[in-house]
């Protein structure tokens, strides 16, 4: 029986963090999201305190996930990334990270953009936007499916949904490994 | 094998007598005591019992929810409820009261009165009886769960794409309403089926088609509508689950899909959905009519004709909620017209009602007065109806409180007044203790009166423009006066309610003992104790007339012939009801259960992925097997 009170408790844990849609962050919530420690690389580090204080609300939450990719949308990503797929901006879809695949990357990239053409948005998008973003631009290269992840959009298809884990299926190595001058394939 | 093929002496109900017999039977038809007993029953009245009572916990939760709506348009601006939650709220209003409370209590009636009212021992098809009422269950904790998880659908009641679909709908909660539709569809088609059958199939001897009491007439008509339309709404919850769990493309007009066929599958169902919730409630406003004015019915036929006509033409009438999408002006005047016509058989009811209570002699009980009041709220709301069938006022009051008017006059007024009035005339067969009569004054007037201040003043707030669905509204607007007004007014309904459920509750323990038939009403169900016993009639009556307890007042005719070993009933013709077989009815069994436990995995499992369709039916067919695996019972034999 307390076995059964303790899953229930999980689950419902659970359910609600990734269910939960919080509107507005409080201003020094949204203040705190913003101090990320980095690498002095630029690659890789620490998201701040507060970010694990939530429960890491932007990996698995479907609401989050899906502002990202309005946002996603919105802030023209496409126009050089395509739907993923990439272009004059390199491709999420094949699941290669320039930078690597963790969220404080992704969101280092987007705030102070990178080398290259990849402008910074800390000017344009508040900080929990860019971390919905990060969080959503993440699922494109994701290698197994997350059910909180977006489902396809009422557009002409171009590649399977997130939720389908896109790179697992798309991922291609070609006849030698690709990327050996950049480390070991995903 | 040997030993069952020689028929021991006393296995004839012939050559039994009195107490014996009733022994015997109430041993053959037994529900097993116990936890696994009450879970294994396929008793229809047990079953039909628990229906009632969790569909009306679900109209509990569902007010409750309509209570804190109130709340927080009571006032501008208020800061009770945010906007997310709001319209978790509105759509678990919705969602609950239709598919959790309207149709299934409706089902649930028919699952405990048919069988008595057309003298057979239980329903046809039991295990598939039990089976439908957990996965009833499962669906509805489904829903609510859900809701508590912060995971509640809340796109609507409608769920419209492309709001519920893949692009808009973040998250499972919009998966939640079509799953829960899901498992509402097919308890419901299972009662249906079962119902069909045995209204068709199980009759007494005698109860030729037009001795076919008018609740067993109409809970026919509507099982039939449930049966041709609720694959629409169970193709539409599909595809949606599809398009948003695997990426198909039904409702992406990029894609090829379109956005309109939503509505259209939707609105195929949800049309005759307003007929399966509110022919059931004309069936019990029939028979509460001719109890209480103590003559027969007038205009049987009509009737009857009343009840098939309705249930044609609400399969013509669905594109009237879709006034505003932009249709073929050809579509708009066909459909106008159609949903006119619907004004006809109602009429045609309301007249044969009220010519019946002018001719009897009305005895103004509390199920009398519901049904007054039915007859009154039903007529505003008829009328509203006629307004918003057509085209040019549809478009003005489209999506505002106007509907919101008209559909509950319709729905409150139209069903559950008489299922009120049917829980009051009912209730002592079902517990054998009769309701308060002074409470049920109380109880009545406190709805009615509750109820028309409630409702009627959002007619003047949708015409002033209040549209549907808003969380709160800026203080400048003119709606905040009569939202204040509507919001106390409730409060009276809801004490209506309240009353309601402490009269029934009380009532079922310290009610006056009722005895087999407090109303003399002429139906067979009140020709057996109440609470009926476990095998309903000791022998099967045999049917001369319509009302056959006023026809046959003394002693009513029997026939004899059934085995009392086993569980037997009489099989009689479709239109003639001439017995044509001895049938044996299937004992308990916990494998619907199991069956109900499986699907339910299977179905929430599917949810979040695909995979559930492939492994998920591995312990639904193991639960089938053990529920149809011959027990070597003697019901095995035939």
């Amino acid at each position: 029986m307390r076995f059964v009170l303790l899953l229930a408790c999980i689950v419902m844990l659970s359910g609600c963090e990734r269910e939960e849609r919080q509107l507005r962050l409080d201003p020094p919530v949204a203040d705190a999201l913003n101090k990320i420690r980095l690498m002095p690389i630029g690659i890789a580090g620490a998201p701040p305190e507060i970010y694990f204080a939530l429960h890491r609300p932007y990996e698995a939450n479907a609401y989050n996930l899906n502002q990202g990719k309005r946002l996603y949308a919105w802030f023209g990503c496409s126009s050089c990334h395509a739907d993923g797929q990439g272009g004059t901006g390199p491709s999420f879809l094949d699941g290669w990270w320039l930078y690597g695949p963790e969220m404080v990357s992704i969101f280092a990239s987007i705030r102070d953009g990178r080398p290259h053409g990849m402008p910074a948005f800390r000017d344009k998008m508040t900080a929990d936007q860019i971390w919905q973003l990060a969080g959503y631009v993440q699922t494109i290269g994701a290698y197994s499916a997350r059910t909180a992840a977006p489902s396809r959009n009422d557009d002409k298809q171009t590649r399977p949904a997130e939720n389908r884990a896109p790179a697992a299926i798309l991922f291609d190595q070609g006849p030698s490994p690709v990327h050996a001058d950049q480390g070991p394939t995903p | 094998m040997t030993m069952e093929s020689v028929v021991p002496p006393e296995t004839s109900d012939a050559e039994i007598e009195g107490p014996r017999l009733e022994a015997v039977l109430a041993d053959t038809w037994a529900t097993a005591p116990g936890f696994w007993g009450a879970l294994s029953t396929v008793d229809h009245k047990i079953i039909g019992r628990r229906y009632i009572l969790t569909a009306f916990v679900f109209l509990a939760l569902g007010g409750i929810l309509a209570m804190l709506m109130r709340l927080q348009l009571a006032a501008p601006e208020a800061r009770l409820i945010g906007a997310d939650r709001y319209n978790q709220i509105f759509t678990m209003h919705g969602a609950n009261m239709m598919f959790l409370f309207a149709v299934p209590v409706m089902e649930a009636m028919a699952v405990y009165l048919v069988p008595l009212m057309v003298g057979t021992r239980n329903i046809a098809f039991p295990r598939l009886n039990a089976f439908s009422y957990w996965i009833y269950l499962a669906g509805g904790l489904m829903l609510w769960i859900a809701f508590a998880l912060d995971m509640g659908p809340d796109v609507g009641w409608f769920a419209y794409v492309p709001l519920s679909g893949p692009q808009y709908g973040a998250g499972k909660r919009a998966d939640i309403w079509a799953q829960m539709i899901t498992f509402t569809e097919v308890s419901a088609l299972a009662v249906s089926v079962e119902i069909v059958v045995t209204v068709f199939k199980q009759r007494a001897p005698g109860m030729t088609l037009d001795r076919i009491p008018l609740f067993v007439w109409s809970m026919l008509i509507t099982s039939f509508l449930v049966i041709m339309a609720m694959p629409a709404i169970m193709i539409a919850s599909s595809t949606l689950i599809l398009d948003r769990l695997v990426g198909t493309h039904f409702y992406n007009p990029a894609e090829g899909g379109d956005v309109l066929l939503w509505q259209h599958l939707f609105w195929f169902f949800g049309h005759p959905e307003v007929y399966i919730i509110f022919l059931p409630a004309v069936g019990m406003v029939s028979t509460l009519t001719a109890t209480f004015a103590r003559r027969p019915v007038f205009g049987y036929l009509a009737l009857v004709m009343a009840l098939i006509a309705t249930g044609i033409l609400a399969f013509g009438l669905w594109v009237h909620h879709m006034f505003v999408t932009g249709l073929p002006r050809l579509g708009e005047s066909f459909f106008t017209a159609s949903s006119m016509a619907i004004a006809i058989p109602a009429g045609v009811q309301i007249f044969c009602w009220i010519a019946t209570l002018w001719d009897g002699k009305p005895q103004f009980k509390t199920p009398l007065l519901f049904v007054i009041g039915f007859i009154v709220t039903f007529v505003i709301g008829g009328l509203t109806g006629v307004m918003v069938a057509s085209v040019p006022f549809d478009t003005q009051v489209h999506d505002t409180y106007f509907v919101v008017a008209h559909f509950h006059y319709v729905l409150i007024g139209g069903a559950v007044f008489p299922l009120l009035g049917g829980i009051y005339y009912w209730f002592p067969k079902i517990t054998g203790r009769m309701m308060s009569e002074r409470l049920g004054i109380w109880t009545f007037w406190l709805i009615f009166i509750g109820f028309n201040l409630t409702f009627f003043p959002m007619h003047i707030l949708g015409l002033e423009g209040m549209p549907r669905r808003i969380y709160t509204y800026q203080p400048d607007l003119p709606w905040h006066g009569l939202n204040l007004f509507v919001s106390t007014s409730a409060a009276i309904l809801a004490s209506g309610f309240l009353l309601f459920f402490i009269d029934a509750l009380r009532s079922a323990r310290v009610g006056e003992p009722s005895g087999p038939n407090p109303w003399h009403a002429p139906t067979l169900e009140w020709a057996t104790a109440s609470p009926p016993p476990s095998y309903n009639f000791a022998r099967i009556p045999v049917v001369n007339g319509r009302y056959s307890l006023w026809e046959q007042p003394n002693e009513l005719a029997v026939a004899d012939g059934l085995r009392v070993d086993r569980r037997e009933l009489v099989v009689t013709s479709l239109a003639a009801a001439d017995p044509e077989a001895r049938e044996s009815s299937p004992r308990n069994s916990i494998w619907p259960f199991w069956a109900a436990i499986a699907t339910t995995v299977t179905l929430i499992w599917s949810i979040f992925s695909p995979w559930a369709v492939v492994w998920g039916p591995i312990p639904v067919a193991v639960a089938l097997i053990g529920w149809f695996w011959p027990k070597r019972v003697p019901e095995d034999e035939a």
